[in-house]
């Protein structure tokens, strides 16, 4: 444990204390980063599934999407990390327990995004392809995907500070993220403005600079037909 | 596995989640209501003629979105008191949760309002209209349409985001099903079924406004 210098009923802030908000930057980071990048794999595999032809095949992936677009991620947070052992019978770490529920969550917003942005193709771009020879899968890679992906950048962009963001909910299973850290500080200091202003300032730094990508890419990639 | 929903039979429970579902609403309605003013006033703002009004809003609106709600409710519960203002939690949600989601309406109603044209300003005028009646009877109505759709999403995840509240003690829905939790041990039938129910809001929600967008639709 690190040294505290008690003055008084509190104990002051320390230097290790600046560590420890580097560290939980770190979790932060690193939890949000994997789970972003699963979700996102996955969400294109849903997406694609969506763009299907097939009605049935098509329908299947909503009954994945919905609850989880429109229940709140503490209320899947909490059925994976205190719902979901009960059920299997096995236990489930924070790391586990937060990355699951961040990749899934993403993952399904990830899905629709892909398929908007592929249906947001127009259909003309289709018959190009056919009309130059090419089948159905190259037509989708050479012509299609290419210009779906354009119009998903900027998207997944403002998805992505959304799921940061919302990882912070994560610290609520006791991920010690910079949510906690900034929690259990406020506890050992009691010097909420301080401590908070360090969070927020630390999320902004994060966050800002993707917000301004999204923003120069949203306009640089912007095009009409 | 064995899923047992008994709980469900115990008035004591069926009570507190009254009480969840009666703090959900409170919150979600005043949220809905403060967050939209506060939005149209900082968008608003955003259009203004003076420099200064423009970047608060723009500065206001930048923070706001690029920080976590979680955050922004702690600061508000734990902060404040530090400056000697008492804290309620159900205040303090309502509070946090109406300053997050005006920043969220303002961008929206900021994208309706482009949507007026410059004549429809320049028609106004010439008619002899002041501002404030400019506003009221010509810009208003029809960025609002257009920026319908959007705000009921707003309006439905600022619903969804009611449930963080619970980690300041708010007992509303889900902080009612994290106290039956503690109780009963049912995690997983007590969040499924929670889930399900903030589906059912949701869905119930989204059918609505789709009615009322196809009635109010303008084309521009």
């Amino acid at each position: 444990m690190q040294e505290a210098h008690v003055y008084g009923k509190y104990a002051h802030f320390a230097i290790s204390d600046l560590f420890t908000f580097l560290s939980s930057c770190g979790t932060t980071l690193a939890v949000t980063l994997i789970s972003l990048f699963l979700g996102s794999v996955l969400g294109v595999v849903i997406g694609l599934i969506r763009c299907s032809h097939n009605k049935v095949i098509r329908t299947i992936p909503l009954i994945f999407i919905e609850p989880l677009r429109n229940s709140p991620l503490v209320v899947q947070l909490f059925l994976v990390y205190y719902g979901l052992p009960v059920v299997m019978g096995t236990l489930l770490d924070v790391y586990s327990a937060a990355i699951l529920t961040l990749s899934l969550n993403t993952a399904a917003f990830f899905s629709v995004l892909v398929h908007n942005s592929i249906k947001a193709v127009p259909t003309a771009q289709w018959e190009v392809g056919y009309a130059l020879g090419h089948g159905k899968a190259s037509t989708f890679i050479h012509i299609i995907a290419q210009q779906a992906v354009r119009l998903l950048i900027p998207q997944a962009i403002t998805l992505y500070i959304g799921q940061l963001q919302c990882s912070s909910i994560l610290s609520l299973i006791s991920l010690r993220d910079l949510c906690r850290v900034g929690q259990l500080l406020t506890v050992r200091t009691m010097q909420p403005f301080i401590v908070w202003g360090i969070v927020f300032f630390l999320y902004y730094a994060i966050s800002f600079p993707l917000a301004r990508l999204a923003g120069y890419l949203e306009n640089r990639l912007n095009y009409s037909y | 596995m064995h899923l047992n929903f008994r709980f469900l039979s115990n008035p004591i429970f069926i009570g507190l989640l009254k009480q969840g579902v009666k703090n959900t609403l409170i919150i979600a309605s005043l949220c809905i209501i403060f967050g939209f003013l506060l939005g149209i006033i900082f968008a608003l703002m955003r259009r203004s003629k003076i420099k200064a009004l423009r970047i608060v809003s723009t500065v206001w609106v930048d923070f706001l979105r690029n920080t976590p709600f979680l955050v922004q409710l702690f600061f508000f519960y734990y902060g404040l008191p530090q400056l000697g203002i008492q804290t309620n939690p159900l205040v303090t949600s309502v509070i946090a949760l109406s300053i997050n989601s005006s920043a969220v309406n303002c961008e929206v109603i900021r994208s309706g309002l482009m949507a007026v044209k410059k004549s429809y300003y320049e028609c106004a005028e010439a008619l002899g209209f002041s501002y404030v009646q400019t506003l009221r009877y010509f810009v208003l109505p029809i960025s609002l349409r257009v920026a319908f759709k959007p705000l009921v999403n707003n309006f439905i995840n600022l619903i969804l985001t009611t449930s963080v509240c619970f980690s300041i003690t708010v007992v509303e829905l889900m902080g009612a099903c994290k106290v039956i939790n503690g109780r009963v041990d049912r995690p997983f039938e007590i969040y499924i079924l929670l889930l399900i129910a903030y589906c059912i809001i949701t869905f119930v929600l989204s059918f609505v406004s789709k009615i009322i967008d196809k009635r109010i639709a303008v084309e521009l």
